[in-house]
Formats: C-alpha cells, sequence, structure tokens
C-alpha cells in the first residue's frame, strides 16, 4: 500500500473508530437516561451528565485526526511522504499506529457507556451515589487518555512537526 | 527489510487486531446494552417501592377510603382510579391489576431474549388461579372469590369459576397444556392433590427448560432463580407433609422436579422437628435457623423466610451482574411481595383493627 493510504487509514481510524465507540457509548447510557426519566423527571439532570461522559473519546479521535493530516502535510500543505520508499512506509505506518492507538483505545467508550448506564440505574434508586457514579464511569477514560497520549508521543517522536 | 515486507506485517496485524475488536466489541454490545433502558428504569421503579415508614403510615389510615387516597402520589393511584366502592374486594382487585401491570411492563421492555421468560412467570398465575377454582367447585364454594385478576388466561379463568358444571371446565380448557390432567382428574384417574402437583410441574418444567436455554449470566440466573422456586415449594410441600404426618410414598409424587436440594432423607424422618433438623445441612440451613422457633408453630413463616432468602440471592445476582435480568426478576418479587403486604393492610383495616395491631401483622405478611 502507498503511504498516503496509511495516512489516511491512521487519521479515519482515530477518529472513526473512537467516533463510533463514543456513539455506542452514548447510546447505551442513552436508553438508561431515557428509561430512568420515563419514571421520574427529575432524573434528568444527573442522567444527562452521566450520559455524556463517553463522547470524550470522539475529541480525542479528533484531536488526532488533525494532528496526523497536519504532520503528514495532507492539511495545510503538500503531503510529505508521496514516495513510496522505507523511510516514508515506516513514518506513514507511524501514523497509521497512533490512529489505530486512539481508535482502539477509544473503544473504552463502550464500557464507559455500560459503567455510565449502571451508573444512571444507581443514581435514580439512590441519589446519593451521583458522585460515585462519575468517578466508576470516568475510570474507563483513563484507557482512552493513555492512548492519546501515546499517539501524541508516536507522532512527535516518531515524525516530527 | 522490503517495502512489500513491512505492508505485508502491517496488514496481516490490522485483519487480526480488527477481527479480534470487532468480535468483542459485538459480543459486549448484544450482551449489556439491550439491558440499558429496562435495568435503569427498575431502578428507578425499586426507588418508589414502598417503605416500612410508608407502610406504618398506611396502618394509620383507619379506613379504606384514606387507605386509596394515601396511595394517590404512587403508580396504584391509576389502578383505584375506577374503583366503584372503597371496600376490600375491589381495591384487591385493583391492587392485583397493578401487579399485572408490572409483568405486563417487564414483558414489553425486557430484551426479546428473556421476555418470554416473564410471561411464563406470568402463567404461575394461571396455574393458581385454574387449582383454586377447581378445588372451589370440588369444595362446593363460590369459586370467583378465589380468583386472582393476573394471568395469561384471565377470561378463561373467570368463565371457569361461572361453569356450572365441571364438564363446562374440560371445554373451557381445550386446547391448553391444562386439558390433559383435567381430563384424568375428571375420569377418576387422579385426585385434586395430584392434579395441582401436575399443574405446578408442567409449569416449573418450562421454566426450567426456558432457563437451561438461555446463554451465560442469563442462562446462570435464570436457572438459579427456577431452581430457588422449587426448592421453596418443595420444601414447604415435604414440611407441611412431615407436619400432617404423611409417608414418604405420599410425599414424593407431591414433590416438583428440578431444585437443587435432595429432600430423599427429609422424606423419610418421623416429623417436622427432624425434617428441619435434616434441612440445617442444606444451603438452606442459615436460612432455617434464623426462624427455627417459630416454624414450629407456624410454617407460613418459612415461607417468608425463603421468600426472603430468594430476593437476597438475587440481589446479590444483581450486584454481581448489574445489567441483566437479576434485576428485573428481584424487583418483579419485591413487587410481588408490596402488593401481598399491601392487600395485608387493606384486610385488616377493614377488619376495624388498631393501627399498632395492623402494623405488626402487616409485617408478618411480608
Amino acid at each position: 500500500m502507498d503511504p498516503i493510504v496509511y495516512v489516511s487509514l491512521g487519521a479515519a481510524l482515530a477518529a472513526g473508530l473512537a467516533g463510533a465507540a463514543s456513539a455506542f457509548g452514548v447510546g447505551v447510557a442513552g436508553a438508561a437516561a431515557a428509561g430512568v426519566v420515563a419514571e421520574d423527571e427529575k432524573n434528568f439532570k444527573n442522567a444527562l451528565i452521566l450520559e455524556g461522559l463517553p463522547m470524550t473519546q470522539s475529541i480525542y479521535g479528533l484531536i488526532t485526526l488533525f494532528l496526523i493530516l497536519m504532520v503528514s502535510g495532507i492539511l495545510g500543505g503538500g503531503f510529505k511522504f508521496t514516495a513510496n520508499n522505507p523511510d516514508n512506509i515506516v513514518k506513514s505506518a507511524i501514523l497509521l499506529g497512533a490512529g489505530l492507538v486512539v481508535g482502539l483505545t477509544g473503544l473504552s467508550a463502550i464500557p464507559q457507556g455500560i459503567i455510565a448506564s449502571a451508573g444512571i440505574g444507581a443514581v435514580a434508586k439512590n441519589p446519593k451515589t451521583f458522585t460515585q457514579g462519575i468517578i466508576f464511569a470516568a475510570m474507563a477514560e483513563t484507557m482512552a487518555i493513555f492512548g492519546l497520549v501515546g499517539a501524541l508521543i508516536m507522532i512527535v517522536t516518531g515524525v516530527g512537526f | 527489510m522490503e517495502p512489500e515486507a513491512v505492508s505485508g506485517i502491517l496488514n496481516t496485524t490490522l485483519a487480526v487486531v480488527f477481527t479480534w475488536v470487532g468480535y468483542k466489541t459485538a459480543k459486549i454490545i448484544w450482551k449489556y446494552t439491550p439491558y440499558s433502558y429496562p435495568n435503569a428504569r427498575i431502578k428507578a421503579m425499586e426507588a418508589k417501592l414502598l417503605t416500612e415508614q410508608r407502610f406504618n403510615e398506611l396502618a394509620e389510615s383507619r379506613t379504606l377510603q384514606n387507605f386509596v387516597v394515601s396511595l394517590e402520589d404512587t403508580e396504584y393511584r391509576d389502578y383505584f382510579a375506577n374503583l366503584s366502592s372503597y371496600d376490600v374486594e375491589s381495591i384487591e382487585r385493583a391492587l392485583e391489576k397493578a401487579l399485572a401491570g408490572t409483568y405486563e411492563l417487564m414483558v414489553k421492555i425486557l430484551p426479546k431474549r428473556v421476555n418470554p421468560f416473564f410471561r411464563l412467570m406470568l402463567e404461575e398465575w394461571d396455574v393458581r388461579n385454574i387449582a383454586s377454582v377447581v378445588k372451589a367447585k370440588l369444595a362446593g364454594e363460590p369459586a370467583a372469590d378465589y380468583v386472582v385478576e393476573i394471568g395469561t388466561m384471565l377470561p378463561k379463568v373467570k368463565a371457569m369459576a361461572e361453569a356450572k358444571t365441571m364438564e363446562e371446565i374440560l371445554v373451557i380448557l381445550e386446547g391448553t397444556p391444562y386439558e390433559e390432567p383435567y381430563q384424568k382428574l375428571l375420569l377418576g384417574e387422579i385426585d385434586v392433590r395430584t392434579f395441582e402437583t401436575e399443574l405446578y410441574r408442567m409449569h416449573y418444567g418450562k421454566l426450567l427448560s426456558y432457563a437451561l436455554s438461555g446463554k451465560e449470566d442469563e442462562r446462570v440466573i435464570l436457572e438459579e432463580f427456577v431452581r430457588l422456586r422449587i426448592d421453596k415449594l418443595n420444601i414447604l410441600t415435604v414440611l407441611r407433609a412431615k407436619a400432617a404426618g404423611m409417608s414418604a410414598e405420599e410425599i414424593s409424587p407431591m414433590l416438583i422436579p428440578g431444585g437443587s436440594v435432595k429432600l430423599d432423607p427429609l422424606l423419610h424422618v418421623d416429623d417436622l422437628s427432624m425434617a428441619l433438623a435434616e434441612l440445617d445441612s442444606t444451603k438452606y440451613g442459615p436460612v432455617i435457623r434464623e426462624v427455627r422457633e417459630e416454624v414450629e408453630r407456624d410454617l407460613s413463616v418459612l415461607e417468608r423466610a425463603l421468600e426472603r432468602h430468594i430476593i437476597g440471592r438475587l440481589n446479590e445476582l444483581n450486584r454481581f451482574y448489574p445489567l441483566s435480568v437479576a434485576s428485573p426478576l428481584s424487583y418483579i418479587l419485591q413487587k410481588e411481595r408490596e402488593v401481598r403486604k399491601l392487600r395485608a393492610v387493606a384486610k385488616l383495616i377493614s377488619d376495624g383493627l388498631e393501627p399498632e395491631r395492623i402494623k405488626e401483622l402487616a409485617g408478618d405478611a411480608a
């Protein structure tokens, strides 16, 4: 495959996988939110906050997409790795890896949505568990943050601006 | 390394990683997402279950009208809206309809792969109703008084209660699974006790086979739930039979297969005390020990203790599998207990008992 394919794939996977996972996560938590609001409208505020937690992975995906497109020159100039030589293939593979790391760790949005969903139910039963619910759901976020940090290191050290 | 080799390694890695991730993600989504909406809604419904303090307030109602008014801010309001009069029968009917409504809600909101189980659970009310109607008819009592307003074949049950002859009931039951045992009863091949056992055997057989057809967590939870219910029925049957001095040969046909506890040693003991001592070494030992002294006087104490044990076990499973069928099962049992307690309070108010006595007796009913 040409380097352009790897770079584009990396950018697409970062934003696409993380975005799709966020959509699933928000969907799962949203269904739970609808369930508790159907029983009592007072649950809306707490449910909304918990429901929004799995959205962050899509932001990390978007940041990575912009970074990959910028360092490879697709955004704001010409593509830097046009020639199909080993150096360019390695650099484009690093960008693909960076995108993949963010995309795959972005899948944590799905379990985060499941945790948020259980949290929404728990908060509806006992509103005092709201903070704990947020903390439990936020734990799944750590993996996505690690992924973003890893991707930044890969991009900066492996390819550079 | 050649560029083609690098490309090959990358492509293979991508294919492997994506296949694995895709499979795992799809599995997680299939397993948990269908429970997201119903379980959250059930948790919110659990928050609305009546507390002990609320029952104490209800016990102070003095009149049935006050009792109904006190429940105005609960979901029972809709069911009390059509009350023709504030008599205990109408209130009991309304409460039964509320419980039936809960079952229907479960069937509606739960994932398709488990909602047939709740429809099957609803059939237990058919079994109870049919057995009650047949027993009442044989005893020459007004059968309609024994009909509970829940079940999948309520119109048929009501028609049975109004039937003039026992043969008419056979026509009503035609085409249902209960036709065959009833036919045997009519022909005198079995007695009414065996008929009732036969109905429960059929019902629990269906529940167990549905539970065993499930997968992973669902199978674990449903199977344990059904076996616990079978154990409860069998233990109570054996102990009641022992209290009545029945022999092992007489008790054995009354038991429902599929329980998790071996009851053979219990069948051969001489009396209730020995049967309780025998049960002590089973997993129900701690439950028995808690109520040991009262049980020897009143077996209904054990019935309630076993019911509490089942709810407790389901709550444990619910904590272990938060997005699973354990939550709706636990809720439905808690709701049944609440309705039973409300019926008891309404009955005691109509009997004119003092609030303190109502609180005491209603606590026992749960």
